[in-house]
C-alpha cells in the first residue's frame, strides 16, 4: 500500500474553531479530501487567533489555525446567499461525510439537516459535534473545552486537595478526547456504508467522550461519592510525584513501584536507605517525609542527566518538558520526525504536528499545509459545485463565493 | 430485530499489556468481536485501580471492568509453544491485533506483524508503546505521570509557583489508546480496500504532545513559553469562581470574548452585583488590562458577591439563558444527576459488571443512529471464553482471508 488509506474519501467540512477542525485534520492527513467550507463573512475565529507568523495578524498567518487544518482545501461560500444550498447539495452528492460542530439547528437552518442530505445522497454520513448533543433540554448550551472540562469532572479530578480545581490548563477535551472519538465513529460509519450502502447520522456531544475518558473515576464515584483530588499522588504507590531539579521551574516526575527500584533510586540520588522507607507500605505511611527526602536530593541535579541516570537503572521518570523542550530538545520526537515545517505561499514556514502514529506501509507524514482562506474556491466551485464560469469569476458585492 | 453494527464481522485480538484496553473497548462498543487475550496471571489492568472498596484483587478493578466491557476473554501463555501456536491460529482468523508489550517483545516471541501476515496478509497490527518502537527513549520505563511530563501537558497543569499537577484519570495512556484506535480504523480501511494489512507504531508521549493546544506555536512564532495558571483567573472573567454549593467555571473572556463580556456585565448589572457599574468601562475590552491584578480582583469581587448566593445549577441555567459560557465544576459523582445526560440515557447500568456487583458506567461516547453503540456483556472472568473461542476459531484459521468489503 503506497497510497494513503483514506484516499478517495471526500469530506464536506463545516467544522471550525476547536474539536471539529482537529477531527477532520486526522482524516485529511491520512488521505481524505477534506473541503473546509468557510466564509469571509464569518471567519473561523482561529484564523484570527494568535500566534501569527512574524507577529503580523492575518487570516492565513495563525500558527494555531494552521496546525489544526493541515492537508485540507478551503472553499469560501456565503451560506446566506440564496444559491448556496443548491451548490452545496451538488457537493454533498459527491461526498462521503459531512461534518459540523455548530449548535444544533444551524445546519437545519441552512437546509442541510440529515434528512435533507439523505434525500440527495442516501450514502451520506452526517456528523454533528455540538457541545451537548443534537437533542435534549440543554442541547443549545454553549461552551468551550475549558467549560466542558469543568462540567464533566476533569477539572475536579485534576488538582491539589483543599485548593481550587486545576484541570489541565488547556481546552483538553477539544484536542484529543473529542477529535479521536469523532474520527473513530466516522470511520466506523464509513465501513458500514461500504458494506451495506446505508449512510447515517452521527451525534457526538462534546461532553460525552470526555466523560468516557474518566470512565473508571466516574463509575467508582457512582458507588462511593466524590472524593478530593490526589494531586500527583496515587492511592497505592509512593513515591509517585514531581520533584524539583536544577533551574527555574524545572521538575522531574518519578514513580517507584518496588523495592528494587527504590534501592536504585537511593543509589543514584545518594539518599541513605532509611529504615522508615524500607518497604512499600512504609513508603506509603511516610509519604510526606519521603517526598521531602527525595526533593532534597533532586533539587540541585540537572533534570535530563538525572533522567538518564535513573532510566539506566530501570526507574520510571521523565522531565516535565516545556513547549520549548518538546520542540527543540526532545531527541525521541526528533527521531520520529514529529515536527514538520511547511510553507504557506506568501506567508512562509510554519510548524505542524505530524500524527502520533507511523504506518509500516502507508505514509504517515502530513500531505500539505493548511489552506489559505478560499485557496481552492475556483477549483472546487467548477469541478464539484458545477458553477458557471461567470459565477466563479464574480467579484461583486454580495456574491455567492465570498 | 436488533440494529446492525458498524463493526460487524470484524475480529480483534486485544493482547493485555501494560497500557490498558480502552482501544479494544472502542471496537467492542461498535460491534466488533473483541477477544481479550490474558496471560495465565491475568491482565495487568486487573491490578490497576480504582478498586471496589479500595481493596485490590483480580476481580475488583473498576478500570478493568470498564475497559473490557463487551469483550470475550481467553487465557493464552505466549511463553509456551502451544500458546503461540494457538495465537497464530487466532490471528489468522482475525482482522486486527492490539498490543502494548513494549519494543522487542513480539520479536522475542516470534510474533511480529510479518509473521502474522504470512497466513493473513490483511491483518493490521497495532503496537502502542510509551515512546514508539525505536529511538533513543524507546526502552525508557514509563508511567502515566512520566508520559504526561515528557509530552509537555503536565507543565501546563497546576498552580504558579508550585510543582505542576497532573490531569487525573490516567489521561496519557488513554490518549495513546485513542490515537491507536483511530490509526487502526485508518489502516483497516486500507486493508479492506486493498487486502493488505500493516503495522502501526503509536507513541503515547507523541499522543500527549497533540494536547498542547497553541503552546508550541507560541514558542515557535513568538518565543514565549506558556505557563500554568490554575488558582487564578487567566484574565479577568476567565476562571473558577465560588458559589453557594461549590464552584463554577466562567469563560467571559477568551475566544469570541467580546459578546460574552457584554452579556456577562449586563447580567451582573441586572442582578445588582456589587460594583457591576465598574465593569462597563471601555478598558475591560483590552486584554492587557484584563491581565492586571486589579481587574481580576475587581471582577471576582463583583461576580462572587452575586454567585455566593446562587447554586451551581442556578448559575448554569441563568448563564446559559444569557448566552454566557459557564459550567458547574462537577465532581464525577454529580454527572449521573445531569439532566442532559439523563435525557440522552448516557449512563448504562451493567449487572454483574464485576462478580456480584452492578456498576453504573458512562455509556455511548457517540450516537450512530443506524448502528448504535452497545454495552455488551460484562468484562470476562479470567479465561471465561477460552474453550469456546479456541473450539470455534481453530477450524476457521485455514479458510481464505476474510474481507469485509461488500
Amino acid at each position: 500500500m503506497t497510497g494513503r488509506p483514506l484516499e478517495g474519501i471526500r469530506v464536506a467540512d463545516f467544522c471550525w474553531i476547536g474539536a471539529g477542525s482537529y477531527t477532520t485534520k486526522i482524516l485529511s492527513d491520512m488521505g481524505a479530501e477534506v473541503i473546509k467550507i468557510e466564509s469571509n463573512a464569518q471567519l473561523d475565529s482561529l484564523r484570527v487567533a494568535p500566534p501569527f507568523k512574524d507577529g503580523i495578524k492575518g487570516v492565513d498567518r495563525s500558527g494555531y489555525f494552521a496546525d489544526r487544518n493541515s492537508s485540507k482545501k478551503s472553499l469560501t461560500i456565503n451560506m446566506k446567499h440564496p444559491d448556496a444550498r443548491e451548490a452545496i447539495l451538488r457537493l454533498i452528492r459527491k461526498s462521503d461525510l459531512v461534518t459540523n460542530n455548530f449548535t444544533p439547528g444551524v445546519m437545519e437552518r441552512f437546509g442541510l439537516g440529515y434528512e435533507e442530505l439523505k434525500a440527495v445522497n442516501p450514502k451520506i454520513i452526517w456528523m454533528g459535534m455540538s457541545m451537548q448533543g443534537q437533542e435534549g433540554p440543554e442541547k443549545s448550551y454553549l461552551g468551550y473545552g475549558l467549560t466542558i472540562g469543568a462540567l464533566t469532572g476533569l477539572h475536579w479530578v485534576s488538582g491539589l486537595p483543599g485548593k481550587e480545581p486545576a484541570g489541565t490548563g488547556t481546552n483538553y477535551p477539544d484536542h484529543i478526547p473529542n477529535p479521536c472519538h469523532a474520527a473513530f465513529a466516522a470511520l466506523a460509519a464509513l465501513r458500514h456504508v461500504r458494506r451495506t450502502g446505508q449512510g447515517q447520522k452521527i451525534d457526538v456531544a462534546q461532553t460525552e467522550p470526555m466523560i468516557a475518558m474518566l470512565g473508571p473515576e466516574v463509575t467508582a464515584a457512582n458507588l462511593r461519592g466524590n472524593r478530593p483530588p490526589q494531586g500527583n499522588r496515587q492511592r497505592d504507590v509512593a513515591p509517585h510525584g514531581v520533584y524539583p531539579v536544577a533551574g527555574e521551574d524545572r521538575w522531574l516526575a518519578i514513580v517507584v513501584r518496588d523495592d528494587r527500584e527504590w534501592a536504585a533510586l537511593c543509589e543514584v540520588l545518594g539518599v541513605p536507605e532509611e529504615g522508615r522507607f524500607r518497604t512499600a507500605d512504609q513508603r506509603m505511611t511516610h509519604r510526606d517525609a519521603l517526598d521531602d527526602a527525595i526533593a532534597a536530593h533532586t533539587r540541585d541535579r540537572d533534570g535530563y542527566d538525572l533522567m538518564a541516570a535513573l532510566q539506566g537503572r530501570g526507574v520510571a521518570c521523565g522531565v516535565v518538558q516545556t513547549a520549548a523542550d518538546v520542540t527543540d530538545r526532545d531527541e525521541q520526537l526528533r527521531h520520529r520526525n514529529h515536527w514538520q515545517r511547511m510553507v504557506t505561499e506568501g506567508v512562509g514556514e510554519m510548524l505542524y504536528n505530524a500524527p502520533p502514529y507511523r504506518f509500516s506501509r502507508s505514509p504517515s507524514t502530513l500531505r500539505g499545509p493548511a489552506p489559505k482562506l478560499g485557496e481552492h474556491t475556483a477549483e472546487i466551485a467548477t469541478d464539484l459545485l458545477e458553477l458557471d464560469e461567470d459565477v466563479v469569476r464574480d467579484q461583486s458585492e454580495g456574491r455567492l463565493l465570498y | 430485530m436488533t440494529a446492525p453494527k458498524a463493526l460487524e464481522g470484524l475480529r480483534v485480538l486485544d493482547l493485555a499489556g501494560p497500557f490498558g484496553n480502552y482501544a479494544g473497548k472502542m471496537f467492542a462498543g461498535l460491534g466488533a468481536d473483541v477477544i481479550l487475550v490474558e496471560p495465565p496471571q491475568g491482565a495487568p489492568s486487573r491490578g490497576i485501580g480504582p478498586f471496589l472498596d479500595d481493596r485490590p484483587g483480580p476481580d475488583r478493578s473498576i478500570r478493568f471492568a470498564y475497559e473490557n466491557l463487551g469483550k470475550r476473554g481467553i487465557v493464552l501463555d505466549l511463553e509456551t509453544a502451544e500458546g503461540r501456536d494457538a495465537f497464530l491460529d487466532l490471528a489468522a482468523a482475525s482482522d486486527l491485533v492490539l498490543e502494548s508489550f513494549g519494543p522487542g517483545e513480539l520479536e522475542r516471541l516470534g510474533l511480529t506483524g510479518d509473521v502474522l501476515r504470512q497466513r493473513n496478509p490483511a491483518l493490521v497490527l497495532s503496537r502502542l508503546s510509551a515512546f514508539g518502537q525505536t529511538g533513543p527513549f524507546a526502552q525508557y520505563k514509563a508511567e502515566d505521570l512520566t508520559l504526561l511530563a515528557m509530552g509537555g501537558l503536565l507543565f501546563l497543569g497546576g498552580y504558579p509557583g508550585e510543582a505542576p499537577v497532573a490531569a487525573g484519570g490516567g489521561q496519557a495512556v488513554l490518549c495513546g489508546n485513542l490515537f491507536a484506535a483511530v490509526a487502526c480504523m485508518v489502516a483497516l480501511t486500507g486493508a479492506e480496500m486493498t487486502g493488505e494489512g500493516q503495522d502501526i507504531d503509536t507513541s503515547i508521549q507523541e499522543s500527549v504532545v497533540m494536547a498542547l493546544e497553541n503552546a508550541v506555536q507560541f514558542y515557535d512564532l513568538e518565543g514565549t513559553v506558556r505557563q500554568r495558571y490554575a488558582g487564578d483567573q487567566r484574565q479577568a472573567g476567565a476562571g473558577t469562581f465560588d458559589c453557594a454549593d461549590g464552584q463554577v467555571y466562567l469563560l467571559a473572556g477568551g475566544v469570541a470574548a467580546t459578546k460574552f463580556w457584554i452579556n456577562t456585565r449586563q447580567w451582573m448589572a441586572d442582578v445588582g452585583a456589587d460594583g457591576a457599574e465598574v465593569l462597563f468601562g471601555d478598558e475591560w475590552f483590552g486584554i492587557p488590562f484584563l491581565r492586571t491584578r486589579g481587574a481580576k480582583d475587581q471582577f471576582r469581587r463583583t461576580f462572587e458577591s452575586y454567585a455566593r448566593s446562587q447554586t451551581r445549577a442556578e448559575l448554569y441555567a441563568e448563564a446559559q439563558r444569557r448566552r454566557v459560557p459557564l459550567a458547574p465544576v462537577n465532581g464525577p459523582a454529580d454527572l449521573k444527576d445531569n439532566k442532559q445526560l439523563q435525557f440522552r440515557e448516557f449512563f448504562v447500568s451493567v449487572a454483574n459488571a464485576l462478580p456480584g456487583t452492578d456498576l453504573l458506567m458512562p455509556g455511548a461516547p457517540y450516537r450512530l443512529e443506524a448502528t448504535p453503540w452497545v454495552a455488551g456483556d460484562p468484562a470476562p472472568a479470567l479465561g471465561e471464553h477460552t474453550e469456546e473461542v479456541l473450539a470455534t476459531l481453530a477450524g476457521a484459521a485455514d479458510q481464505p482471508t476474510r474481507r469485509a468489503k461488500a
